[in-house]
């Protein structure tokens, strides 16, 4: 970093997506460096990491509503759950007992972006009527308004306990199952949907950053901060509350709709309370309002769970009873890590990561 | 007409045990402004010691019951003092948060002891007792849901006659009003949130007994059925412990009615509600008061500033 980086001459550079050069070569090389992981990693961790950047996707979408608009919504895992179930009958195989149309990934992955944003807007109404925690209360039923209508719309969901078959990745008429051959490259199914996944997160992710220097987002903020405030400097109040409403919808049907077609199947149970109260705790341990911070939760959910068996192998606990299950150990740390951020750093993994910038930024001097 | 008693006897027992846990929620949230999500698992531990101690030991019922109680709110007031005190007078939402990860650490250590078998309680009276029911005038009466509301009437008695009466409750009541101006009377706030989240605990495990008691089992999805109080709560209005009362017998008699009436309901409104609806019934109800009124039937109106 030479110069004078943090001197602005113009309002447009200060809030440029990269505020300097050293950002713009961090970011390529960043992105760079993902894609390359796909001739390196294993297929395991780069199941990890595709799942951490589809999950990504969805935390913002929460951050968006929550984090920077702050509407408490406890439902986030319901329009994940409908924009999966709008991408498996717009994608999905039609068999004896559920429906589906086989259409090609450029049709379902926008509608059903598009689907779970129009719910949203349906619900958005609430949030203009009710604050703070009673909003919360009123998504925490719409979780089981949401989970009882996918477990008994069988011909959509497959019902409890049976699921159905997640969309299929064909793009363009190109399936993914057959992989890509690019000279003596061969990319498999796993390569190609991570390399999606990467592709639909970094415009997801500028998407989000775009979002906190125009307009909307700084209406958001406004309302967040306080909304009979930014109502009386006219702020919009219903028109801002729908379109973050819409908006985090938007996000959860993209990412909802992509996310179940790597694994395959879903299965209604699926999204149930925790489902949902798991965004919230991502956009908590990653940083809440934040633009980096859902990534980094979202990363640190999806990762721990390789962290931990790499952990077990390291000190060959792997064959030994422990007396929990490697996912209740995953949840127990997850409480855990939900509680102490709470309590000792409510900015998350961003936070310590802004201070480590800090510190770095002015070393050797305290500040 | 036998149907409906049935219906409105069963719906009264439900009632009284959502009662006890949304009493607790709403204490809590009096005294400190804390909505507490894990009152359900607490109503879970309790019901989880009084069956171990009392179905794997071997311990008598009536000593395991008592200390199943006092040990989860022994539990809660450890919690309170670990996890809620560094928390006084952050953010409710963030609070609230705060709960769930207590409630998620509770019920991943809950559901591993329970596995994937039903665990049963045992039974206070064997020759009498919980698992058996009467006959009166067509209507089946479980004695667990006759000493379900009994006890919950009893309890409400006494909690009342404690906050009227007693030091402590008088403090409690002071707290809730204004912590400042309680602090400046002498009142040790600290120890009255920690008494509050003691008695929200007993008061959950109690509950959790009845919930789990019988043939109803505990089972790893047993804390959804407490968690029903809290649009109980709700629906009172959450600083109001009438509004308590009177949310969970609205709940209670709607789930009875809607369990009892749902293809009635059906042919009504022409369309399948799909199984299980009176268990989200609740939330639906719930849903359309906090429209209509948004801090409750009994709750005070939020007064902002700017």
């Amino acid at each position: 970093m030479r110069g004078r980086p943090s001197l602005y001459t113009d309002y447009n550079k200060e809030s440029a997506i990269f505020s300097n050069n050293t950002q713009k070569i961090w970011f390529t090389l960043l992105v760079l460096l993902s894609v390359g992981f796909v001739f390196v990693g294993s297929d395991y961790w780069i199941l990890l990491l595709t799942t951490a950047l589809l999950i990504s996707i969805a935390a913002w979408g929460l951050n968006i509503v929550s984090g920077f608009a702050g509407q408490i919504s406890l439902a986030h895992g319901v329009f994940v759950g409908i924009g999966t179930y709008t991408s498996a009958v717009l994608g999905g195989i039609s068999t004896s007992y559920v429906i589906g149309y086989e259409l090609d990934m450029i049709i379902w992955l926008p509608v059903s972006g598009l689907v779970a944003a129009l719910i949203g807007l349906l619900i958005a109404p609430l949030s203009v009527r009710l604050k703070g925690l009673n909003l919360g209360l009123v998504t925490l039923a719409l979780v089981f308004i949401g989970s009882h209508l996918f477990s008994n719309f069988k011909s959509v969901t497959g019902g409890a306990g049976l699921g159905r078959k997640a969309a299929r990745l064909v793009l363009f008429g190109f399936d993914f199952e057959n992989g890509l051959n690019i000279g003596s490259i061969v990319l498999e199914k796993n390569h190609l949907t991570y390399l999606l996944s990467l592709f639909i997160c970094v415009l997801a992710g500028l998407g989000v950053k775009n979002l906190t220097r125009a307009r909307a987002g700084r209406a958001y903020s406004a309302i967040r901060d306080k909304d009979i405030a930014a109502e009386a400097i006219g702020i919009n109040l219903y028109r801002y509350k729908s379109s973050a409403f819409a908006l985090s919808s938007f996000y959860a049907g993209i990412a909802g709709s992509l996310l179940f077609s790597v694994s395959g199947g879903v299965e209604p149970g699926t999204f149930n309370l925790l489902y949902s109260v798991t965004f919230i705790a991502i956009v908590i341990i990653g940083g809440g309002g934040t633009v980096l911070g859902p990534l980094f939760g979202a990363l640190f959910f999806s990762l721990m769970p390789g962290g931990i068996q790499a952990l077990l192998h390291q000190f060959d606990l792997v064959g030994s009873s422990l007396a929990l299950s490697m996912g209740q150990i995953e949840r127990i740390i997850f409480g855990l890590f939900i509680i102490l951020f709470l309590i000792f750093e409510p900015r998350g993994l961003w936070g310590i990561w802004f201070r480590l910038r800090n510190y770095f930024k002015a070393w050797p001097f305290s500040y | 007409m036998t149907i409906f008693l049935q219906a409105t006897a069963e719906g009264l027992a439900l009632g009284a045990v959502y009662s006890l846990v949304a009493i607790g929620f709403v204490l809590i949230y009096k005294s400190m402004d804390v909505l507490s999500f894990a009152q359900p698992a607490l109503a879970v531990v309790g019901a989880a010691i009084i069956s171990s101690l009392a179905v794997d030991r071997g311990v008598p019922f009536w000593l395991a019951f008592i200390l199943g109680i006092l040990l989860t709110g022994l539990l809660s007031l450890i919690l309170e003092r670990t996890f809620l005190r560094p928390m006084v007078g952050e953010p409710v939402f963030s609070v609230a948060i705060l709960t769930i990860g207590i409630d998620i650490l509770l019920r991943t250590v809950l559901d591993n002891w329970i596995g994937l078998n039903p665990r049963y309680l045992g039974d206070p009276f064997p020759n009498f007792g919980n698992f058996g029911s009467t006959n009166i005038g067509g209507v089946v009466l479980k004695y667990l849901e006759i000493s379900a509301f009994f006890t919950a009437v009893i309890v409400i008695i006494l909690l009342s006659i404690f906050f009227r009466k007693s030091k402590y409750g008088v403090a409690m009541r002071a707290t809730s009003f204004d912590q400042e101006a309680a602090l400046a009377q002498g009142i040790d706030v600290g120890k009255i949130f920690g008494l509050v989240w003691f008695i929200a605990g007993m008061l959950a495990s109690l509950a959790g007994f009845f919930i789990t008691g019988g043939f109803n089992t505990l089972t790893q999805f047993s804390f959804i059925s407490a968690l029903r109080a809290l649009p109980a709560v709700v629906i009172g209005g959450l600083d109001s412990i009438p509004g308590a009362v009177v949310g969970s017998l609205i709940i209670g008699l709607t789930q009875g009615y809607v369990a009892y009436f749902q293809t009635n309901i059906e042919t009504l409104v022409g369309f399948s509600l799909g199984s299980g609806f009176s268990l989200v019934a609740p939330y639906l109800i719930m849903f359309v008061i906090l429209l209509r009124k948004p801090d409750g039937l009994f709750g005070t109106e939020e007064v902002e500033r700017v």
